[in-house]
């Protein structure tokens, strides 16, 4: 049944209401979900997809905004493989905390990992930050960009399934090890001893 | 006058009832009747069939009896017209007794009431509304629609809802007289006659608002007591978590005596309502408390400094002067777990006590879902959350600087007793991750656990790992291990963090001590990992499988912590296998190239009489070995003997290379390959036939009488081996045997 070769952890952070526990809903549900409370802590979900004939496990790990919670979300950073950044397109404080958000990132995630800068709701009419502004801000950031839609489905699909491929290329050309379900290596913290600036001391 | 009337028509109504019901006595005897006939009848159409010849009469017979059927059943027909009709006409005279008796008690009732208030029996007065209001109101108005003087009942209807305004107001402004007057009785008293009058949820408001200001009154005394306790007082460190409880077991209590009341006079199902009035008092005092709190244990300023310090950490200029104490804070965490934990446990009780009441009095599915529904929003919403989540993220911080600072201190006060495998910070630091663990089971948030044991797989891996890689680093200086000044002078040096590079006794020591420290590491890692599981299991037992999920992905980071330590402990066994090992195995293996391999058998016996190679280079590596054998774990001795393993058998597979055999020759090689697998073997718990198979092979070559020989063991039949060699690689060994003829050699199909 769990005969995944790979597991990567991915997390969605971002300001609270940008649509995060939708994006995640709706990639492993395929439902846009009505009027859900905010979300308390962090969430938790998986799903297994397939990259080339290569089943991947994502263990998707959904947290929340507001600031009561940072100390809970923030002790998942460091395991992450993938960090979905979130903002609202059609709210402006959103795109504001932008660098907040990264600075946090830099603070406690590994350095390895792979960053996405994705704006969320473009089916509204309301739109405030262009598209270019978040593309020129994630490529200053060096990050991926992707806008989506978690009510219409637009691009969540490919948001993930990019993450899962880029991901898996990463694993076999770099030091990410392979997924080996006797022992329990589902991570990339494989510091080895030569390489001793790699994410053994990351803050 | 009135009341004669409606007698008279109750009278005439029963008489014609006992008519219907005479006749439809005749009705039934009649139709018993008809129906004996119908056997009677039938016996003889049994009869008849019998007589065949007379067939005529029989069919004149049965279409009488056909007709007679027929009869029977139109009968049958009208006789159930008939009981229809009769029940039609019961249910009329029952409605209308209801009518009747729905007028006799509004007369009575109306006639009561202002009585009832006049006399100020409110329950009595009461309860004639309730009468009233219990009335179908649409057939009081149908009766008085067929009734000739409709004003007498127009009247008493009025009477009844102007006392039932007058009642209500009654009630209300009594009640809150007997709150003003703190009159128990009266309190009670009115709180029961409010659902008589229709008034269920006022009811219910004006109660519960009235049990608020008990609680407020409650607690206000427990602040203040709380505030004013003495440090010299036993529990003044845990006091304001003490606060918090009385608080809700204040509020418990008067939701367990509350409940019954509600329960018998307002009907189930109204509970929630109740408690979420209650619930403003709590967030409201819950708040009060954790503001004081916060004031007298300066939460602001710790947290405050805490954010500084791991900032100034970071840039590695802080003055150690500065820092908190991580023991002072021992107890104000404890204090915030208490705190933590009794708002957990409220919340449970609430919901609890609501999904109860709900589950018994509110027979729709979906009312109780919607009730479920805002059960879940009522706590979620509640400040009462908002407070839990924040005394969750204070604990959060605090246990992560104590965990990072605790073990930091761990780490800088290391020491190693004499004769001792493993150093103190290994026992420290697991005491440490594992006192932490548990105190955040003992939050009872599934959340915070998981926290601390992200927490601890990093300080694991970053703060505790770094410090063993760091040492092991330092690499391990060449020469011979004696212990017996090292562990003295080692105790001060290490925890300087650095030795002095002369100390090379204590260098070793330190080495080998990391080494092992690592290797007792992972069996800590492995029961941490089981020990907290089953803690968790049992302190929270009712996870749903995504809480579950989430726990178990947190608790394989941390048990991957292991393949972290098995990296360093293989990176330290690669010191030594090139430090110590390597350096000195290698002029003992190249002892056998300054032997002779061309024996005659005088020589053999002279050989084997005196001290052979293979004795002098085991008698080597003993010494070598049991020099690490006490000071190391089993697991990294293990670990070391194959790696000195392979390196002699690398080393000596290359020198056999470079030497040449005669027949007895060879036969001394495969004695000594034997003898020295066979020490081997007996001085580790491992197999070590696979990393001598190569040897092996290479012996039995040279030990072979004839070229020819070789075919006994290679090939595809039984006897043959699984060969290590490749032919090239057996070709040039064969050929190591100067007796052998070339030609032979070459002729081989391998
Ligand atoms: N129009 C629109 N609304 C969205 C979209 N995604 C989320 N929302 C709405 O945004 C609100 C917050 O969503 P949620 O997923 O809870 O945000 P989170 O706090 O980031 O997890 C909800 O009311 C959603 O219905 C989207 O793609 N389009
Ligand atoms: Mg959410």
């Amino acid at each position: 049944m769990d005969d995944y070769k790979f597991l990567f952890k991915v997390v969605l952070v971002g300001n609270a209401g940008v649509g995060k526990t939708c994006l995640v809903r709706r990639f492993t549900q395929g439902l846009f979900p009505p009027g859900q409370g905010a979300t308390i802590g962090v969430d938790f979900m998986i799903k297994t997809v397939e990259v080339g004939n290569e089943k991947v496990k994502l263990q998707i790990w959904d947290t929340a905004g507001q600031e009561r919670f940072r100390s809970i979300t923030q002790s998942y950073y460091r395991s992450a493989h993938a960090l979905i950044l979130v903002y609202d397109i059609s709210s402006q404080p959103t795109f504001d905390c932008l660098p907040d958000w990264l600075r946090e990132i830099e603070e406690y995630a590994s350095s390895k990992v792979l960053r996405i800068l994705v704006g969320n709701k473009i089916d509204r009419e309301d739109r405030e930050i262009p598209e270019n502004v978040g593309e020129e801000f994630a490529e200053r950031h060096n990050m991926y960009y992707l806008e989506t839609s978690a009510k219409e489905s637009d691009n969540v699909e490919k948001l993930f399934m990019q993450i899962a491929e880029d991901l898996m290329k990463q694993a076999r050309t770099r030091d990410l090890p392979r997924y080996d379900s006797n022992n329990q290596t589902i991570d990339g913290r494989t510091s080895t001893i030569n390489d001793s600036s790699c994410c053994s001391r990351l803050q | 006058m009135t009341e004669l009337k409606y007698a008279e028509l109750q009278k005439s109504y029963q008489l014609e009832l006992k008519k219907l019901e005479k006749e439809e006595e005749t009705l039934v005897d009649e139709l018993n009747n008809m129906l004996n006939q119908k056997t009677f009848l039938e016996d003889k159409i049994k009869g008849l069939a019998k007589l065949l010849p007379t067939l005529k009469v029989i069919k004149h017979e049965a279409q009488d009896l056909v007709n007679t059927v027929n009869n029977i059943s139109d009968s049958s027909e009208k006789i159930s017209g008939n009981i229809r009709s009769l029940d039609n006409a019961r249910s009329r005279v029952e409605e209308c007794q209801a009518r009747v008796s729905d007028l006799i008690d509004l007369e009575i009732c109306s006639q009561g009431v202002q009585t009832a208030i006049l006399d100020s029996d409110y329950e009595k007065g009461a309860a004639h509304v309730h009468r009233f209001l219990s009335m179908d109101q649409s057939l009081l108005k149908r009766t008085a629609n067929d009734m000739d003087n409709i004003s007498n009942m127009l009247k008493s209807v009025r009477t009844l809802q102007d006392a039932a305004s007058q009642l209500r107001a009654i009630v209300t402004h009594k009640f809150t007289e007997a709150v003003n007057a703190e009159d128990l009785v009266s309190i009670e008293r009115f709180f029961k006659i409010f659902p008589l009058l229709g008034l269920h949820e006022e009811g219910i408001k004006e109660f519960c608002t009235y049990l608020r200001t008990k609680v407020a009154a409650a607690a206000d005394k427990n602040l203040k007591s709380a505030v004013s306790t003495p440090p010299s007082d036993k529990r003044h460190t845990i006091v304001y978590a003490d606060t918090l409880t009385l608080l809700y077991e204040g509020l418990a209590r008067i939701t367990d005596t509350h409940q019954p009341l509600i329960e018998t006079y307002y009907g189930p199902g109204r509970l929630l309502a109740a408690i979420s009035i209650l619930q403003k008092e709590c967030d409201i005092q819950t708040k009060r408390v954790l503001l004081e709190w916060g004031k007298t244990r300066q939460i602001n300023k710790k947290n405050q400094m805490i954010n500084e310090l791991s900032r100034m950490s970071s840039s590695s200029s802080f003055n150690k002067l500065e820092k908190i104490e991580p023991k002072d804070l021992d107890i104000l965490i404890v204090e915030i777990t208490l705190m933590h934990f009794r708002i957990e446990l409220y919340n449970r009780f609430i919901q609890r006590k609501i999904t109860s009441d709900a589950e018994v009095g509110i027979p729709n599915q979906d009312d109780r879902n919607n009730i479920l529904k805002s059960l879940e929003q009522l706590i979620k919403n509640s400040d009462l959350s908002q407070c839990k989540h924040e005394l969750l993220s204070h604990y959060l911080r605090l246990e992560q600087y104590y965990m990072e600072e605790s073990v930091a201190k761990a780490i800088a006060m290391d020491s190693v007793e004499m004769g001792q495998q493993t150093s103190s910070m290994v026992d420290d630091t697991f005491f440490i991750i594992r006192k932490c663990i548990r105190r955040s089971v003992s939050t009872g948030s599934l959340d915070g656990i998981c926290v601390i044991i992200n927490n601890a797989c990093r300080v694991l891996e970053s703060d505790f790992g770094e410090v063993l890689r760091g040492r092991l680093r330092q690499g391990y200086p060449s020469g011979y291990l004696d212990l017996t000044q090292a562990y003295n002078v080692l105790q001060t040096s290490i925890q300087q963090g650095r030795l002095q590079s002369g100390d090379t006794e204590q260098s070793r020591l330190a080495f080998l001590v990391a080494l092992n420290n690592a290797d007792s590491s992972t069996e800590y890692v492995d029961a941490l990992c089981d020990n907290v599981l089953k803690e968790i299991e049992q302190a929270l037992p009712n996870l749903n499988s995504n809480e579950r999920g989430k726990l178990e992905s947190c608790l394989s980071g941390l048990s991957s912590v292991t393949t972290n330590l098995k990296d360093i402990i293989e990176y330290g066994i690669q010191q030594l296998r090139s430090s110590a090992i390597k350096p000195r195995i290698n002029p003992w293996v190249d002892q056998f190239l300054n032997m002779s391999h061309h024996l005659t058998d005088d020589e053999l016996s002279a050989y084997e009489a005196g001290e052979s190679f293979v004795q002098t280079l085991i008698m080597n590596l003993e010494t070598l070995l049991s020099s690490f054998k006490d000071i190391l774990t089993s697991a990294n001795y293990d670990l070391l003997t194959q790696v000195l393993t392979a390196e002699v058998t690398q080393r000596l597979e290359k020198v056999i290379m470079k030497t040449t055999f005669n027949r007895l020759g060879g036969l001394v090689l495969d004695k000594e390959v034997r003898s020295l697998a066979g020490y081997i073997t007996a001085a580790t718990s491992w197999s070590v036939r696979d990393k001598f198979a190569r040897l092996t092979q290479i012996a039995t070559i040279l030990n072979l009488e004839q070229v020819n020989e070789i075919y006994d063991y290679w090939g595809s039949h039984d006897g043959a081996l699984t060969w290590r060699l490749t032919p090239t690689e057996l070709r040039n060994i064969i050929a190591l045997r100067t007796d052998f003829k070339v030609e032979e050699i070459r002729r081989l199909k391998l």
